[in-house]
This record gives structure tokens, sequence and C-alpha cells, in this order.
């Protein structure tokens, strides 16, 4: 990252990093420049050197994100907090790398001056790059529809059959005007009573009907069957992506938001490629055919017909920028009534029991109605412009009609002519119609393709390397210097450095978000450390495929998620391979098989998407048992006995105490008392680790521990006082 | 300080009283509060319902030594401070805080891929704010109040669009 932006007026003899900022460190506002030799911090404001500080004065640096401005700050020996400067967000990742590079030099005494090019950026919008040799932002429109058009190629096939059966049912539609020009020239003008002729017309325009209607079958059926298979690719293609994003991709949208993805999105694109792919080549072929013939007809009639359609394409353009706003935001409205409806619904035990249905109702219609009046302020500005488009490319019409029909009375022009070409121009009206409705289609279309594309392109931050391998896990577990931030810039977890046995029982304890679940979380990989290494049985976890490394790993949470199915089903997800011999095992070792007998169908009772028809504790078994069942060789227990009550608790804990038997577990719990069998307990205070050892071990420190179970002590005893 | 005043002091929303207030500027870039006889070093003041009022409901907080999160209470209008006082904690506010205003808007360019540029003058100049995700972040938090938060992380506001000039008005009507 370029550590360089701007460099002090009169001095840039040994700067190793100089960069802008906008706030002296008491907020004033000013114009000044942070630079940094191998010595010094130098404070400009105003091209004059305001502060001086000695970088060996201080022990560590870090960033403070405020809300529009954040602030570089260094903490002195004796624990004085200085801050050195504000600036606005967009210097932040700059100051945040200063301060990680001059905390590391002052700890290893090396100072990095190659801090390296910047991420490269799109030229365009300046938004990084990440990898792609595109921005995806600014790509153009024509390559997001040219991409759209590639996905038809594994059905080219069926796609071609639907194009040519098209092509030649529109060939045949050109024949009726010159079979009516017959009619009337040959037959009708003439008063000829000549019946044979006239029923072979008709007999022919019968014949041609039928083979037309043949034509309309096979484009149909092909047509639909490349329609069906690419929206099953579209939104086959979203959802694995969508599994495979990373938790930090993931938790960046809502359910709602995906849903929306999948399912509308895919299908309107489904639509867009397969009516307008086809109408598009068929339409231009329409026109060219047509037109051809008109030219060839009358030239100078031919040229009046077309005239207004350069103007059409003109409005056009114009049209699809309006129309392209106003879907988005339709497309914007849509899914936050996605969003909410998802929300509303899946929380609707709380509305019910807070009796707030009413308010509910009052939030969901005030949506819906925003969203209806999108739709109607989109759909009223496409038919308010419609018309007129409408009126402007007909309007060659009216000419044809006068100069031709002037032409049928100087008898330059048969009357059956004349019929011909004004309805091959009718004709060539119908395709030229399609060009009107393109900006409507192609914004709506580019919009849910970018929606789409823009999953599809994320890079995962997670993702296995060409070294990765797949491992047979022992156990043995070993942090080295781990640090950690769900941003980079703000640690939760820091200097973390330990060692876990196979076989071991661990406990992590600790205040509300210091970091505990973190820790759990990077073993599992959900999350890549920001520094230091995890590894298991000496491996690295970045060295061990994903998939292998979460297989030979049981989690069993606070909020136990059953999916909609059976108990049977519910347990055999951590094995589809499993007998029912073996799930019943599973099932009794969880201290589950006894209530599950009780149930209504027994192993097949249908559990519902979130298990409303069972406890807490009987949903928590049959998480166990699932865990079990996977047979792990190393456990996670998140608060698993934490919602329940004593009772339940002690026959969980049974369950549990049988799951952990020779397995390295590691277990987080707030009620320290649920941790009392741990080999050792890691106790973790800002972020750091701050404490190891047994319970007994601890409380003889009289360190972090000890206070926490102190203060647990003091609650419980509040608790038991009201 | 025993448990029990500790779970005393965090039930009860603790209305300061604006005549004992004393700040001072600290090096850290915070400031030091004296209240009713006790000095807080390194006082963070939070606007509690920053789009609706900027200088009501100011949250004073710190960190105790054991860097938990402490508040000290609350000022529910800063109007009943003095004037020096005042002036000090508005401009630590304003710092924290600082989001400039969207004066004027030229023109909004969709790449039709969820970003858009906004072109337009602010308190802090002419700028072009690039919005990524811009559904998201660039909303209306009420009927008038435009809240912008662009790809670099910093934030923009208007107060109420409606007193914008036309053309700025018709140009956001399309994106609000």
């Amino acid at each position: 990252m370029k550590l360089i932006l701007k460099l002090p007026p009169d001095n840039d003899e040994g700067i190793v990093y100089s960069l802008p900022f906008g706030f002296t460190e008491s907020g004033d506002k000013c114009d000044g420049i942070f630079a940094v030799t191998d010595k010094d911090i130098c404070i400009y404001i105003d091209g004059k050197i305001e502060e001086v500080y000695k970088i060996s004065d201080f022990t560590e640096f870090y960033v403070r994100r405020g809300v529009g401005t954040s602030m570089i700050q260094g903490k002195s020996a004796n624990g004085e907090v200085i801050g050195l400067c504000g600036f606005t967000q967009d210097l932040f990742p700059r100051y945040g790398e200063v301060a990680k590079l001059l905390s590391h030099y002052i700890r290893t005494g090396e100072l990095i001056r190659d801090t390296g090019a910047d991420e490269p950026v799109c030229p365009k919008c300046g938004m990084p790059l990440e990898g792609s040799s595109e921005c995806v932002f600014c790509k153009s429109k024509t390559s997001t529809m040219l991409r759209l058009v590639k996905m038809i190629l594994p059905y080219r096939k069926s796609f071609i059959i639907a194009l040519v059966c098209t092509v030649l049912s529109q060939s045949i539609l050109v024949t009726y005007p010159y079979l009516d020009r017959l009619l009337i020239d040959k037959y009708v003008t003439p008063k000829n009573e000549h019946l044979a002729g006239i029923i072979l017309i008709a007999l022919s325009m019968i014949g041609l009907r039928l083979i037309e209607g043949v034509f309309n079958y096979f484009n149909m059926k092909h047509s639909f069957k490349v329609s069906l298979n690419i929206g099953r690719n579209i939104r086959e293609s979203v959802f694995r992506k969508s599994q495979q994003l990373s938790m930090n991709a993931i938790s960046r949208r809502t359910a709602g938001e995906l849903i929306n993805r999948i399912s509308n999105d895919a299908a309107k694109l489904e639509d867009f490629i397969t009516a307008n792919g086809k109408d598009a080549i068929v339409d231009i072929f329409s026109v060219l055919v047509i037109g051809g013939l008109l030219f060839a007809m009358n030239p100078k009639l031919a040229l009046m017909a077309v005239l207004p359609i350069p103007f059409v394409l003109m409005l056009s353009k114009k049209l699809h920028e309006i129309m392209a706003v106003n879907y988005t935001r339709v497309w914007k409205y849509s899914t936050h009534h996605g969003e909410l409806l998802h929300d509303i619904l899946n929380g609707i035990r709380v509305v019910k029991t807070y009796g707030s249905e009413k308010r509910e109702a009052v939030r969901y219609n005030d949506c819906s109605e925003k969203l209806a009046r999108m739709n109607i302020r989109a759909e009223t500005i496409w038919y308010m412009t419609m018309p007129f488009s409408w009126f402007l490319i007909t309007a060659g019409n009216y000419f044809v009609l006068y100069f031709g029909g002037k032409s049928v009375l100087g008898e330059t022009m048969s009357l059956g002519q004349l019929v011909q070409f004004t309805t091959y121009v009718s004709m060539l009206y119908g395709p030229l119609s399609w060009f009107i409705y393109i900006p409507r289609t192609f914004a709506d279309a580019s919009v849910s393709a970018g929606k789409i594309f823009e999953i599809l392109d994320e890079r995962s931050d997670i993702m296995d390397n060409e070294d990765s391998r797949e491992i047979d896990i022992n156990g043995d577990i070993e942090f080295s210097d781990v640090s950690f931030g769900y941003k980079a810039y703000d640690p939760v977890l820091k200097e973390i450095s330990c060692k876990i046995k196979k076989g071991e029982m661990i406990g992590i304890v600790g205040h509300s978000g210091v970091g505990k679940s973190t820790m759990i979380n990077l073993i599992m990989r959900l999350y890549d450390c920001t520094e230091g290494e995890i590894s298991i049985d000496g491996v690295p976890i970045k060295n061990i495929a994903q998939n292998s490394l979460r297989s030979q790993i049981g989690v069993v949470l606070q909020e136990t998620f059953l999916f909609d199915g059976s108990v049977y089903d519910n347990i055999a997800y951590a094995d589809p391979t499993a007998s029912f011999e073996d799930i019943i095992r599973a099932a009794k070792t969880a201290n589950a098989h006894d209530f599950i007998v009780k149930l209504p169908d027994g192993y097949n009772t249908k559990v519902g998407n979130k298990g409303f028809q069972l406890s807490g504790g009987e949903r928590q078994r049959i998480a166990i048992a699932r865990a079990i069942l996977r047979d792990p060789k190393i456990l996670i227990l998140d608060e698993a006995t934490a919602s329940l009550d004593t009772r339940t608790e002690k026959q969980i804990q049974q369950a549990l105490d049988r799951l952990t038997e020779g397995r390295t577990t590691i277990a987080i719990a707030h009620r320290l008392s649920t941790l009392s069998n741990a080999d050792r307990l890691f106790v973790l205070d800002k972020g750091r680790l701050a404490e190891t050892g047994t319970h007994k071990e601890l409380m003889s420190q009289k360190g972090v521990y000890y206070k926490l179970v102190m203060a647990q002590r003091e609650t419980t005893k509040m608790r038991s006082a009201v | 300080m025993t448990n029990n005043e500790e779970l005393y002091k965090v039930d009860e929303l603790n209305l300061l009283d604006c005549k004992k207030i004393h700040f001072t500027h600290e090096k850290s870039g915070f400031l030091t509060l004296e209240y009713e006889g006790k000095t807080y070093h390194k006082t963070d003041p939070t606007r509690l319902i920053p789009f609706f009022s900027k200088t009501t409901y100011i949250s004073l907080s710190y960190e105790s030594e054991e860097q938990e999160f402490r508040e000290i209470g609350v000022i529910k209008d800063m109007a009943d401070l003095d004037e020096e006082q005042y002036n000090l904690l508005d401009s630590f506010l304003k710092y924290k805080y600082f989001m400039p205003e969207i004066l004027k808007v030229y023109n909004i360019r969709d790449n039709m891929q969820g970003s858009i540029f906004v072109k337009s003058l602010t308190t802090s100049g002419e700028k072009t704010i690039c919005v990524k995700d811009w559904y998201q972040n660039f909303r209306m938090l009420s009927d008038n109040y435009l809240y912008v938060n662009d790809a670099d992380g910093n934030k923009y506001f208007c107060e109420d669009i409606h007193k914008l000039d036309k053309k700025s008005l018709a140009v956001l009507e399309m994106f609000t």
C-alpha cells in the first residue's frame, strides 16, 4: 500500500511514510501532513512543522475509528495515550497500515520501507479490482449481456432448432401478403370468377397455416427447454456460490436478499435470455427480409416507411436510461419487501408474544404500498412514452398510404401491390416495435444480471490453496501468535499462542465479546486469521482442504438449528450414509432416544424448519446425536447448555460427557460451573490469552478468572435473594 | 466499588446537571470531564440519536481501567451548558461526527451494477461520491433526511432534500 501520498513542503529527506490529514488531535480542521522518519513522527500544519514526537517514546500505535473521522494514537511508555492527528475515513486503511508498521518497528527494530504499490483500482470508479481484470462495477452492459447470451451455448442445439422454426414460420408469414395481392389483382379487381384459382389460393393459405403451426410447436418446445434449463443453471450457480462464500461475505447480505437473487432475479434472466435472445435474432432477420422485399418492390415508398427509425433508436437510448433507474428502484423496494416479509415471518413468535400483529401489518402494508407505488411509477413512465414511440415508428405508414394511394389512382401501381406493400410495412413495424421495448426489458434484465453476476464474481475470502490436502486429524491444535479482527484494523484476538493436546478438554472463558466464539470460528476456518497461524497436528489449517477440516469437526451450538424434515433426517444430516442402527445408537448416547420413542411418529416425526414441536433440551439432544454420528476428531461446544434448566442440563451434560470422551474438545460456557470437568481453562481478557490452567490453579492465582467466578457467585446470590 | 453499586448504576439513566459539567481537552484527543468532584479521563461523548438531534441526548462515557465501557451519564440538552463548555463539546462532536452536508446534486450516474457516482457540492467542496450498494448506502432516513455512506466509509447527509434547488431535487428523485 502506498504510504507516501503528500510530502512536507521543505523537507522530504529520510521520510518513510507521509500522509495528509484534515484535523488536529483536538479536532480542529487543518491542512496537515503526518510524516515519519526512522526516528521521529513530524506533524506539519499549513506547511509548518508543529510537533515532533520520538518514535522510541512510544510502545504501541493504533488507529481509533470514529463515526465520520478517525485518529491515529500512540501509547507512551508510561501508558499515556497521545492523539497524533485526525483524518477522514478514506485515509483509514493507510493510517491503519502505518500504525501497524510503526508498532512492528518498535517491537522488532525493523522499519519496513517498501510498502508496495496500491491494490489495483478501476481507473473509472476507483474501486479495488480485487483480482479481476475488469471492474465488476464498470463493466459495460454489453459484456454483461454477452455473458448472458453465452449461457445459451450448452443448449445451442435446441436453441438453433427453435430459431430455425421461428424463422421458417416468419417466412411463411411473408407469403400471405403475396397471396392477398394475387387474390386482389387476379380475381377481385377484374371480377374474375375462375373458382379453381380462388380455391387454390385458399388451400395454399390453409396448408401454410398448418405448416406454420408445426413450426410453432417445435419452436415452443425447444424454447421452453432452453429457458427452463438456463433458469435452473442460474439458480444452481447462485445457490452454489452463496454456499461457497465466506461467513464475511454472507453476513453482508440478508437471507431475504439472497433468496431474492436466487429466485426472482434468476427468473427474470431466464425470461430475458429465451424470449428476448431468440426474439432479437428473429426480429432482426424479419427486418432485413421484409426491408429487402419493400426496397425491391418500391424503393421510394420503402424509404418513407423507414424514415422515422433513426429517431426511434435515439429515443430508445434515452428511454433506457430512464427505465433503468426506475427498475433499479423497483428492485430495491422489491428486495426490501422480501426482507421484511422474511423478517416478520421468521420472528412470528416474537410478534405474537408482544401482540404486535397490527403494527407489523401496518409496517408490511406501508412497504407493500411503496413497492406498488414504485411499480406504478415505472409502468406509468413506460406507458406514457410508449404510445409516442409507437406513433413515431409507424409515422412512415401515413406517407406510404398517401403516396401509394396516389400511385394506384395514377395506375402506376396495382391495388394488390399496395395492399401487399402496406401489409409488409405493418409486418416491418412489428419487429421494429421490439426496439421500443428494448429499454424496458434490457433495463430490467441488466439490473437482475448485475445482481446475479455480483454474487457469481465475488471472490471468496477463504479459499483452498494449491497445496491444500486432506488429512486424518488426530486432534493436536496449536495457535502461534494469532491475531484476528473482523475488520483488520480492529483486532478481536491479539497474539494468542497456545497448544491443545489430542483428547484434551479445554474450556474457554471470558467476558462477552472478548473473542471466545471468534477463537473457535478460526479453528473451523470460517475466517482466516489476520496474523499468525493455527495448525492442527502440525499442519497449518490453510493447507488443509476446508472440506476435510470441517468434516472432522463436530459442533454443538446454543441455538440449535433443525432442518425442515424428520428427526431421522436431522440426525442423519451428519452422515447420510449411516445405518438406522447407527442413528439409534447416536440418539441413545445423546440421551435423545427415550423422548424420540414417545413422539407420535418416532424417528419419522417431522420437526419443522425450526423444530417448533420440540423443547430446547430435546432439540439440543438431537444436535448432540448429530455430532456423535459425525464422530468428530475435534468437538466444539459453544454454550451448548446455556439456555437449559438444571434438570435438562444434567441430561445433556451426561450426553456431552460421553461425546467428549477421547476427543479434543473446546467448550465455551458463561456458566463457569459447566466447565468443571475441563482439563484446562483458557481465560481471554481484552482479546488476549490472559491465563491458562485448571480451575484450582486459576482460583489460587486470584486473577481474571477468579474475578469472573466471584462476580458470578455474587449474581447467583442476588438471584437467590430475589 | 462493589458489584451491587455497578448493577445499580447500569440500571439508572443518569441525566447530568449541565451546570456542574466542566470539560477540558486532553492530549489523547478525548475530553477530560470534571463532574461532582470526580475527574473522568478519555471521556467519549456520543450522540444517542445522531440523525434526529445533534445537540440533545449526548451520552458521556469512558473506558475503565479494565477497558470496559462505563457511562457517566447523559446530557439531555447541550443548550444548558455555558457557552465555553458548549463550544468545546460541540467542536468535539462535529469532529467525531464529521459529515459534509450535501448542498447541490449535479448528476448521478448509475453503473447498473449496484454503484452510483453522485457529483455534488458539499460543505467540503465539490465531490464525486462513489456509493457502493447504493440501495443500502444512499437512503432516506425519513421523508426528508438523506444519508449517504460512500465506498471509503465517509458519510454525507442532507437534512432536508426538499430545501435543495429544483434541479438537485429532480436528480435525487430518481434515486430516493
